[in-house]
């Protein structure tokens, strides 16, 4: 019961960030646009979550809905703003000319990449638990060497493999036994992608580091105030 | 967990659409910046679908979410230097429409 929860609550958070990205784009304040952007990268953080990925759903609340949220919101309030919006007359057939090429554009992406998502081999051969039934039924009809093709050829539509507490605790320390790793109950996301972010990928990080550190300085001298003297 | 792989590229595809549409059609800058910070977490969103699909015996590979996580840092990074070149562009035209940027020297 719980994974069909799971997968409505899916389309649920889809459907929100989806909306919410809309709204970013189509209303007229900045402040409403930036309360969408919020809600859409909370959308995303839950998708996150619900992909097992808990540390960079966390990342993704912190950072996105709560710092760059809180910048922009600053920006902005700072800036007085109004004076553009008023300027630009409202006429809807104007704004439609002016939006079509844009909107062509991004329309022909979007529809490329779910056209190329829908090619994958088997992305079509979806097992819906909505209609088992149907499957059940074609299965009588068809055979029983079909679903083992399905599962070999149908990587893109098989659903996300399972997480499997027991192999990462194994993973993560060789040194414990079958029975200590088979008692592990949830998932040690932080420690495994913490352990690959300090020995394989340390050196990106530090360079990472020097990148935030060079952000900062820069934000600052940029911000600043040149005084013309 | 039964999303399969492609529902996931298809909506991480069309967020990025989204945030496409936003940048081409909004001349308010901050705007325009909002979209695309849209258009990274879409970005995110697959490499992490992809890190669960690739998984071997049920633990992912964690390369493409330490990848995520450089996204998410530099797209940190991004906003400040972005965010502080609105305040100056605001500073020296008065304005954030990205059509009142049409000449290399202030005159």
């Amino acid at each position: 019961m719980d994974f069909a929860i799971s997968s409505i609550l899916f389309y649920v958070f889809a459907a929100m960030t989806l909306i919410c990205a809309c709204a970013v784009i189509f209303s007229r304040n900045p402040v409403t646009s930036a309360m969408n952007m919020a809600l859409c990268f909370a959308g995303t953080a839950a998708l996150l979550f619900g992909m097992g990925a808990q540390f960079l759903g966390i990342v993704q609340i912190i950072v996105y809905a709560g710092a760059i949220l809180v910048l922009f919101l600053f920006v902005v309030m700072m800036l007085d703003i109004r004076t553009e919006e008023e300027d630009n007359s409202f006429s809807v057939f104007r704004s439609l000319v002016r939006m079509a090429p844009g909107a062509l554009v991004a329309g022909v992406f979007g529809s490329m990449i779910c056209i190329a998502a829908l090619k994958l081999p088997g992305a079509t051969e979806w097992n819906n638990p909505l209609c088992t039934a149907c499957d059940s039924i074609g299965e009588l009809a068809i055979g029983e060497q079909e679903p083992t093709q399905v599962q070999q050829s149908g990587k893109y539509g098989a659903a996300l493999p399972k997480l499997n507490p027991a192999v990462a605790a194994k993973v993560l320390n060789p040194a414990i036994s079958d029975e200590e790793a088979a008692a592990a109950t949830s998932m040690p996301d932080v420690k495994l992608l913490g352990q690959r972010l300090f020995t394989d990928y340390n050196v990106a990080f530090v360079i990472l580091s020097f990148a935030l550190l060079a952000g900062t300085v820069g934000a600052v001298a940029l911000s600043r105030k040149i005084r013309k003297d | 967990m039964d999303i399969p792989l492609a529902h996931y590229l298809i909506l991480s595809g069309l967020l990025f659409s989204i945030g496409l549409a936003g940048v081409l059609i909004r001349k308010n800058i901050i705007v325009v910046f909002m979209c695309l910070e849209m258009m990274l977490s879409a970005a995110n969103l697959s490499l992490v679908a992809f890190s669960r699909a690739n998984g071997v015996d049920g633990v992912p590979v964690y390369d493409p979410q330490v990848l995520a996580l450089f996204v998410v840092a530099i797209a940190a990074a991004e906003v400040a230097i972005g965010l502080a070149l609105i305040v100056a562009m605001f500073r020296a035209r008065r304005t954030v429409s990205s059509a009142s940027l049409n000449t290399l020297k202030e005159d």
